[in-house]
């Protein structure tokens, strides 16, 4: 796939750029001509609009997949523009590059935003008391903006931000440099943020109104379905016989490219009907007989690769590996997940006059716009990509697959076309988190403290198929690896890593690379801890030095938790501690599971978490406790339940009976402590996850004394860890 | 041609006998809070009533609905102020919202015919309802206090 994303678009997208510098461009010169006052909407930037009317809508980049993210970019800008919340809108535009880099991933959204969104907010404000102050000839130190009104306190004189837009010309404008220089308040000071907001998109969540991309409705529309290959990659396609689909009621056209064959029809389901009679003849390829069993094998080969690249290094691994009074080593796993988020992928497309309208649920437009232009070979500027709310994003909506599919099939019929996966198709064309193995050593010291730490990491890097803005020169993408680089103090560290294709897709999916380097790291340190002879919790503690805020948040869930009290037989509690999602914008979570284990069947049940976080300043206190929760759930999930396996080239899988994932039947309780700081904010989004693995394999070793080194912790593997213990 | 009561009011669709009634919702009346999500009545995305019974609309055929009543999301109440509803919101239940149309029929459902549920009659009868955003938690306790005359 063609992709146009620029170098320096990518710099932003891994936190390279100064945070300003990323997210909104703010544009001041731009805005408030003083002639054109009258009836006009004041655009100070990108970020917000306020109209005559009074209110403000602030146009939200970010994708809504369930973070709450509008209501709280929202916050932010009406903090420093001293809104009234009541005012408030918000909206989802369409795609533009005066939005720069449009993406939604990485926990990262209001991390990128906070202080850009809070400045575009305060130079508004400082516009319009400019503007109000001018008018009534005083001097806009003597004017203050409160609840969307400005006032001129010695004589009373007020104008609301509405009649200001409708009546005052506005003309101060501000530079890069005019907005570095603006003075944000204090957190002490804050009046929206940090306070308790309902999220502006619930209502609409709770009647059925809220609009998904699958609700998108366009006059004319025909339904399409495509006919996928029998393996994930690689499959060739020899012959189309489309003489029985012709005869399917409804029938519309049959669309046959070098990239897909598809069928078009009038409603959905004659589309089914007409697909399913199509005879498609597949040379499956070179994947044919690819299986979780071969990639498994591959793996094991990779780590003794000599290929393998030093991703992350510091000291001497060799030497002090050498030197070590003890060592230990130990090999983890993990399967491939899917994201088997709610809303199958689906994408309305029309196109008209050489343009193209695009209507679905995207989390990185910038990206999709590039990999459309390329695949229908016209212009970014020639693609009017609307943004829907997504029916669970976890990663699945960064990819712009669907989107290529519906524009190439809409521009060969001349109808819009609404393209709608089916479970089944869905999950066979997903982009899985890849399966793993990660060997890991250390070598300890004699007061038990490891000298030497050194991972071997094999897996699949999603962002080898993106293409080479993915990847860093050795041909490794951070986000396959991140989390591997943890935070303890080890003088001696080595993360070695290797790239392996297997002909299953991989992908981004919620929580990414640290679900599994943080599953290997942290259930090795609760090994190494047993090893010499320390509580999990100590051990850790001696390692935190250099990072006093997980320190702070491990014994904070330690305590909430009842770290260290007795528990029934077969019950135990396991710790771990993350600096996910990424070392250089950390957000400080540790988490306590209490887990039960059955030790006639392998069975666990999950009764309990206690979670600290410290992400620095919280936006929406709700919203965030409701992402944490979501989160850790859908670690429960992962840790437990999801196994994707690979035959024949393809995931076995195909919906929801045999790829189960967490139903309330198995939600164990949950408990939230979120540490106030006045730190900038980082993300709430995935961190979560991550933990909930490891400590569960932790607790099931408390419980038992059995080590289960693979993910999911499915019931016969840990029998076979109480067999082997045994 | 197929003749439904949905919400109250005779619509006429032409679809086969054998067409999912999700479909014809979804697709053919444009009534979109019903939610497509697995297709074989796995997730609960679909769930409307039958005659006040919840069922999945996608394993349940125009057929076997006509001549009933078909209640979805937008017929809950005139005004989306069901106790439900206006629980789903206290409690702040959605993140993405997909699946929340058929946990809020399913919740009803069960309060029409069980007013005040047990923490286990609420899990027996919502585990047929995936949420991929895990909001079960505050699920529960929106479907406690609806229970509750609105009350946490």
């Amino acid at each position: 796939m063609t992709t146009r994303l620029t170098r320096r678009a990518f710099v932003a997208m891994t936190g390279v750029g100064a945070v300003g510098a990323v997210g909104l461009t703010i544009r001041f010169p731009l805005f408030g001509a003083p002639d054109a006052a009258a009836a006009a909407a004041f655009d100070p930037s990108p970020a917000l609009t306020i109209t005559p009317d009074g209110l403000v809508t602030v146009h939200i980049t970010k994708a809504e997949m369930g973070q709450g993210v509008g209501t709280a970019l929202a916050q932010i800008v009406a903090e420093e523009l001293e809104a009234d919340w009541k005012d408030i809108r918000i909206d989802y535009p369409t795609a533009n590059e005066k939005y720069g880099l449009m993406l939604t991933g990485g926990s990262w959204s209001v991390n990128w935003t906070f202080d850009a969104l809070s400045r575009a907010g305060a130079a508004a404000r400082l516009a319009l008391v400019d503007a109000a102050a001018a008018s009534w000839k005083v001097p806009a130190a003597e004017c203050v903006a409160a609840g969307g009104v400005v006032r001129h306190l010695a004589t009373g004189r007020s104008l609301s931000y509405g009649e200001i837009v409708k009546r005052v010309p506005i003309s101060k404008t501000f530079s890069e440099d005019d907005l570095k220089k603006i003075t944000l308040k204090k957190p002490a000071d804050y009046r929206v943020v940090g306070r308790w907001t309902p999220r502006l998109d619930i209502p609409e969540k709770v009647t059925g109104k809220a609009k998904f991309g699958i609700d998108t409705f366009l006059p004319g529309m025909v339904y399409a379905k495509v006919a996928y290959p029998p393996t994930r990659e690689g499959a060739a396609r020899t012959a189309v016989d489309d003489s029985a689909a012709k005869k399917v009621k409804g029938y519309v056209a049959t669309v046959t490219l070098p990239e897909l064959v598809a069928v078009v029809a009038t409603s959905y389901e004659a589309a089914v009907k007409a697909r399913d009679a199509l005879k498609v003849t597949w040379d499956a390829g070179p994947n044919a007989a690819v299986s979780s069993e071969t990639i498994f094998a591959k793996f094991a080969q990779a780590k003794e690769d000599p290929a393998l690249q030093n991703w992350h290094e510091q000291g001497d691994v060799k030497a002090a590996m050498g030197g070590a009074a003890r060592k230990h080593e130990a090999t983890f796993t993990t399967d491939y997940v899917a994201h088997m988020q709610m809303e199958p992928m689906n994408c309305v497309a029309s196109f008209k006059d050489g343009a193209y309208d695009i209507y679905t649920g995207s989390q990185f437009q910038t990206f999709a716009l590039g990999a459309v232009a390329g695949a229908l070979k016209t212009e970014n500027k020639n693609i009017r990509l609307h943004q829907a709310y997504l029916g669970g994003g976890f990663g699945r909506r960064l990819e712009p697959d669907i989107i290529v599919e519906t524009a190439l099939i809409a521009r060969e019929v001349k109808k819009p076309v609404k393209l709608i996966r089916s479970r089944e198709e869905d999950l066979r064309r997903d982009f899985y988190r890849s399966a793993t193995l990660q060997v890991v050593r250390a070598g300890l010291g004699a007061d038990g403290k490891p000298v030497a730490w050194e991972t071997t990491l094999v897996a699949s890097h999603p962002g080898r198929r993106w293409g080479k803005d993915f990847v860093d020169k050795k041909g490794l993408d951070q986000f396959a690896l991140n989390g591997a680089d943890h935070v303890y103090d080890i003088p001696n560290q080595l993360v070695r890593a290797i790239p392996v294709e297997t002909g299953i897709s991989v992908g981004y999916v919620r929580a990414v690379a640290p679900n599994y380097t943080f599953f290997a790291v942290e259930t090795f340190v609760d090994e190494l801890a047993k090893l010499a002879g320390k509580d999990p919790l100590e051990y850790r503690l001696a390692m935190l030095g250099g990072a006093p805020r997980l320190a702070h948040v491990l014994k904070l869930a330690a305590e909430r938790a009842g770290w260290g009290t007795a528990l029934p037989a077969n019950s135990g509690r396991g710790i771990a501690c993350v600096s996910a999602q990424e070392k250089k914008t950390p957000t400080w979570t540790a988490s306590v599971v209490q887990a039960k284990v059955d030790p006639a069947t392998g069975k666990v049940q999950i009764e309990k978490i206690t979670c600290a976080v410290d992400c620095g300043i919280v936006v929406n206190p709700d919203g965030a406790r409701s992402q944490i929760e979501g989160s850790l759930l859908f670690g429960v999930s992962n840790a437990l339940k999801e196994r994707g396996t690979v035959a024949r080239g393809a995931l076995v899988q195909s919906n929801f009976h045999d790829y189960q994932v967490l139903r309330m039947d198995e939600v164990p309780e949950i408990e939230v402590h979120l540490v106030e700081s006045t730190e900038y904010p980082t993300g709430l989004g995935e961190p979560g996850t991550t933990t909930v693995a490891p400590a569960l394999s932790n607790a099931i070793f408390a419980a038992t004394g059995a080590r289960v080194r693979q993910v999911p912790l499915l019931a016969d593997r840990v029998l076979a860890a109480l067999k082997a213990k045994a | 041609m197929a003749t439904l009561l949905i919400n109250g009011k005779s619509r006429t669709v032409d679809a086969d006998p054998d067409t999912p009634l999700l479909w014809v919702i979804r697709e053919r009346l444009q009534m979109t809070g019903t939610k497509f999500g697995c297709g074989v009545a796995q997730c609960g995305a679909c769930t409307v009533h039958l005659d006040g019974a919840p069922v999945r609309s996608c394993q349940t055929t125009v057929a076997q609905a006509a001549g009933k009543k078909i209640t979805t999301i937008e017929g809950l109440h005139p005004e989306g102020r069901h106790p439900v509803q206006l629980a789903w919101i206290a409690e702040q239940v959605p993140q993405c919202g997909y699946c929340q149309s058929g946990q809020i029929m399913a919740a009803a459902a069960l309060l029409a015919s069980n007013p005040n549920p047990s923490d286990t009659q609420i899990v027996d009868a919502m585990s047929g309802n995936i949420c991929r955003c895990a909001t079960y938690p505050r699920i529960k306790r929106a479907i406690k206090r609806a229970a509750q005359g609105g009350k946490p």
